[in-house]
């Protein structure tokens, strides 16, 4: 049986992000889910240059291209003037990476949902700085190898949870989607859509070049991290009303690890003690959900 | 409407405003790694002896499409009906989904397949390649000769097939009992042998002059006479009249006799026969003791038979062989000798001697022997290899005589004595003919090995017409190259059965029908090893937008000028229906510098 999904697409072939780009794959099936009617506020991001350089775009709906930390802040600007303009039917989406999400946009992002302005914030995670050289972010997972956490110095910190924090706002939908679950995915967004006021999507997109891992895999990882439970599909509605979407029957994290370039140097006892802090979080998932 | 004019010290914000797409960029040329789809050969399909494409009957019953499923098996296979009832199905056994959670109920679809042919009398659109000069003598119309006669009518030969008794079928119209293949199920089947222009002459005896004659009015003449007289079991009282021949009472039965036998009836042998005659002995009322010299794992009969005996309370005495026969007041004494094991040979069957002086006699009612079966007639034994002799896989051409060619197929050829080996044989026989006289002798061998499914040895009819399974790379698909991700643990179909009080009393069929929402229930859980059901991952997963949809029967190709070789669609593909390959065409990608 096909995957239900929208036949529509809204990109154009030859952009230029890596094989098996996993923002890629994440930017089609969300377009396909949200239509044409956007407008989409690009903070600095891989996808700035996945877009198309000048003179070029290899998206079929409008684009503003804007500064690394005004993703929250622009589409708050965009949306009032369309608002002056009497346009109630284009949805306004900001479309940022998690360098933008977690760090460097935290604060206009957060500004924006306190506000509750009308509109989508689609963060496409791929764990890193990977459109600049892989420098870490807070969302580099817990043991991860980046350009600037080498060698020895392996990231020690664990991963923001950055739906936990728009949560905390009491925003009126918050939900984790992946590429290697479209009909989640497509879900997801459609239910966004409809709603009113600000909603966040945490998306999951592998990098295979910041990864370290075989672009062929790129889909495999995915599946594998929510297979896993290190990347649980859950969505929250108005800050209180969990619903976890997909509950595994808990592999352990192994497997995953191992596949990945990127965390080769971890020891049997780091994978022991990553395996520890993903049952927690999954637990205390479990809890909020009520299950 | 006049526009309002910008005061000339605000510089007007200038936003710059793309006007191209990206598809100026050939995004191939990155490309090192090229993927390509790639159908490959399903093990189920290597496994049955007629070479059935049955990853692809399942993906056409499960949608819906059961006439054109029903046409994919009367391509290799005749007798669906015959073969959905009382084949051993070798598939099941070698099925991926087995190592998933259970195998696909390969043969009890067959059978739906081929029943709602008959309920909606179907006809096949299969055509008769043009008329041949060539004219074929069949000599048996059991499965073997029926299946030759079939395959070479298909390829535009004139058949004549001659049968001995009254009715066409061999032994599956005579030695197997109606509970596990009724008769409108086998009279269908032949009907649409017919109906394809096959002649079938009954009644009429062959002789080794025969074959003499033969010479001046046919090219070639298939024998596929079976084997129809029991072996003997060479001990003292056999000849004993009383002794029946498991065969012939079948066949008795089969002709409508329905003797009472009441009491203990001792079973000699293993195989089918030994089964059958059990389990016929259980409807005629009485107790069968099937007494085999080697353990229950060694028997030659299918296992599944085995047990359904078993459950219907036929009992297996292991370890046995009957030394003598003797009357007794209407009675038989049998003294059995107890076997010990002393090993096992290279198949892993229990090697035997006699225990000591361990004997055991038992008084019976009846006594049947069904220790295999032999041919009837030394001319019908196939010869040996040699100058003028080809010796195939489940046949052998016989050359040597000058007029016509020799043919020998079925049990005579058959390692293993099943229906669908039968047909394997008829098939094989008819491709190695064909090749025969229109290429000679000498090629036979090499073009039967290239029309060969996968690694395995039976012929596909379909790979020797050139037809899509061609194309096939005949890599056999395992367990570890399918995606299982896109699978869900489900429950086999329960084949729905009598139950065993109502079995006991009738010789009505023992399997009860499948209904369509079954079968695409069942269906659906096949993994279609090897060969694309149109499940779109590839064009839903690309990152580059660079599988298009067309009207090929593929549904989709790969635009190369774009596709970055990133492999996502190879990986993601279920059933493993595209590969992977190093890019070797320089010039297939566009070459020219791209825009970044």
């Amino acid at each position: 049986m096909p995957l239900n999904v929208p036949e529509q697409d809204y990109m154009y072939p030859g952009h230029v992000a890596c094989p098996g780009c996993g923002a890629a794959i994440a930017m089609r099936f969300f377009l396909k889910a949200m239509g044409e009617k956007i407008i989409i506020v690009l903070p600095a991001c891989c996808w700035s240059i996945i877009a198309g350089a000048y003179p070029q775009m290899s998206l079929k709906v409008p684009v503003i291209h804007t500064a690394f930390e005004t993703g929250g802040s622009v589409a708050s600007g965009v949306r009032a003037a369309l608002d002056m303009k009497g346009d109630t039917g284009t949805t306004v989406v900001t479309w940022a990476g998690d360098g933008g999400t977690f760090d460097i946009g935290f604060q206009a992002l957060s500004g924006a949902v306190e506000r509750n302005e009308n509109f989508i914030y689609v963060c496409y995670d791929n764990e890193a700085y990977m459109n600049t050289g892989i420098q870490r972010s807070s969302s580099t997972p817990y043991g991860a190898w980046t350009t600037t956490t080498p060698g020895r110095s392996w990231k020690r910190m664990r991963k923001k949870n950055i739906v936990e924090a728009l949560v905390a706002h009491r925003i009126p939908y918050a939900a984790t989607a992946s590429i290697a679950f479209p009909e989640d995915l497509v879900r997801k967004v459609e239910k966004a859509k409809d709603i009113k006021g600000s909603r966040f999507l945490h998306v999951y997109a592998t990098c295979p070049t910041g990864w370290r891992i075989p672009s062929e895999i790129s889909i495999k990882i995915a599946r594998m991290a929510v297979q896993n439970n290190i990347f649980p599909l859950y969505e929250v509605e108005d800050g209180v009303k969990y619903t976890i979407n997909y509950k595994p029957k808990e592999f352990p994290v192994r497997e995953y690890f191992k596949l990945q370039g990127r965390f080769k140097h971890l020891t049997e006892g780091d994978l022991a003690e990553i395996q520890e802090m993903v049952n927690e979080d999954w637990e205390l998932l479990l809890k909020k959900a009520g299950d | 409407m006049t526009e309002k004019k910008v005061p000339s010290k605000v510089t007007p914000l200038f936003f710059a405003r793309s006007y191209l797409s990206t598809e100026d960029n050939k995004t191939g040329s990155w490309r090192f790694l090229r993927p390509r789809y790639e159908e490959k050969t399903a093990p189920c399909s290597v496994a049955c002896p007629a070479g059935e494409d049955i990853g692809r009957i399942e993906a056409l019953t499960n949608q819906g499409m059961f006439k054109e499923a029903w046409e994919t098996i009367l391509r290799e296979n005749p007798f669906p009906g015959v073969c959905g009832s009382v084949c051993y199905h070798p598939c099941e056994a070698v099925c991926n989904r087995g190592e998933f959670d259970e195998a696909v109920a390969i043969n009890a679809m067959e059978r739906f397949l081929a029943d709602t042919a008959r309920k909606n009398e179907f006809k096949p659109f299969l055509t008769n390649l043009s008329a041949k000069k060539e004219k074929i003598a069949v000599v048996g119309g059991g499965p073997s000769g029926l299946s030759a006669a079939y395959f070479l009518t298909l390829l535009g030969y004139n058949c004549d097939v001659f049968e001995a008794e009254t009715e066409p079928g061999g032994v599956l119209r005579w030695g197997i009992p109606q509970y596990r293949l009724p008769l409108p199920v086998l009279e269908r089947d032949i009907s649409l042998i017919k109906d394809q222009g096959v002649q079938i002459k009954t009644g009429i005896h062959i002789s080794k002059e025969f074959l003499k004659e033969a010479g001046e009015s046919y090219n070639a003449v298939f024998i596929g006479c079976g084997y129809s007289r029991s072996r003997e079991l060479e001990i003292p009282g056999e000849d004993l009249k009383g002794i029946k021949d498991g065969l012939a009472f079948l066949n008795r039965i089969r002709h409508g006799e329905k003797p009472r036998l009441d009491g203990l009836s001792v079973i000699i042998g293993g195989g089918n026969t030994a089964i059958d005659v059990a389990r016929s002995v259980v409807r005629l009322g009485g107790t069968p003791l099937i007494a085999y010299r080697r353990r229950k794992q060694d028997m030659p009969a299918f296992s599944e038979e085995i047990e359904l005996a078993l459950d219907e309370g036929v009992v297996l005495k292991e370890l046995v062989i009957p030394v003598s026969v003797v009357p007794d007041k209407g009675d038989y004494i049998v003294t059995l000798h107890y076997m010990r094991i002393m090993g096992e040979d290279d198949r892993g069957r229990a090697l035997v001697e006699p225990d000591g002086n361990k004997t055991e006699e038992m008084r019976v009612k009846n006594v049947f022997k069904a220790i295999g079966e032999e041919t009837a007639e030394s001319w019908c034994v196939p010869p040996h290899k040699g100058e003028g002799v080809v010796t195939l896989n489940n046949s052998t051409l016989d050359c040597r005589t000058g007029s016509a060619v020799l043919v020998f197929g079925g049990d005579l050829t058959n390692e293993i004595k099943s229906v669908v080996h039968a047909v394997a044989s008829g098939k094989e026989a008819a491709i190695a003919l064909d090749i025969l006289f229109r290429e000679g002798l000498d090629t036979v061998e090499s073009k039967i090995r290239d029309c060969l499914v996968g690694n395995g040895s039976f012929c596909s009819m379909e790979i020797y017409m050139k037809g899509p399974r061609f194309d096939r790379s005949s890599h056999v698909v395992s367990y570890s190259e399918i995606n299982a991700d896109y699978f869900y643990l489900s429950q086999r179909i329960t084949q729905p059965r009598l139950l065993r009080e109502e079995r006991l009393a009738t010789f009505d069929e023992v399997n009860l029908k499948v209904s369509a929402s079954m079968a695409i229930k069942e269906t659906e859980r096949c993994f279609n090893c090897g060969l694309c059901n149109q499940c779109d991952n590839c064009y839903l997963f690309c990152p580059d937008l660079s599988i298009v949809r067309d009207k090929t029967p593929q549904g989709r190709h790969i635009n190369y000028d774009y596709c970055k070789g990133c492999g996502i669609c190879v990986v993601e593909c279920p059933r493993n229906a595209m590969i992977l390959e190093e890019e070797t065409n320089e010039e297939s990608a566009g070459r020219e510098s791209c825009g970044s």
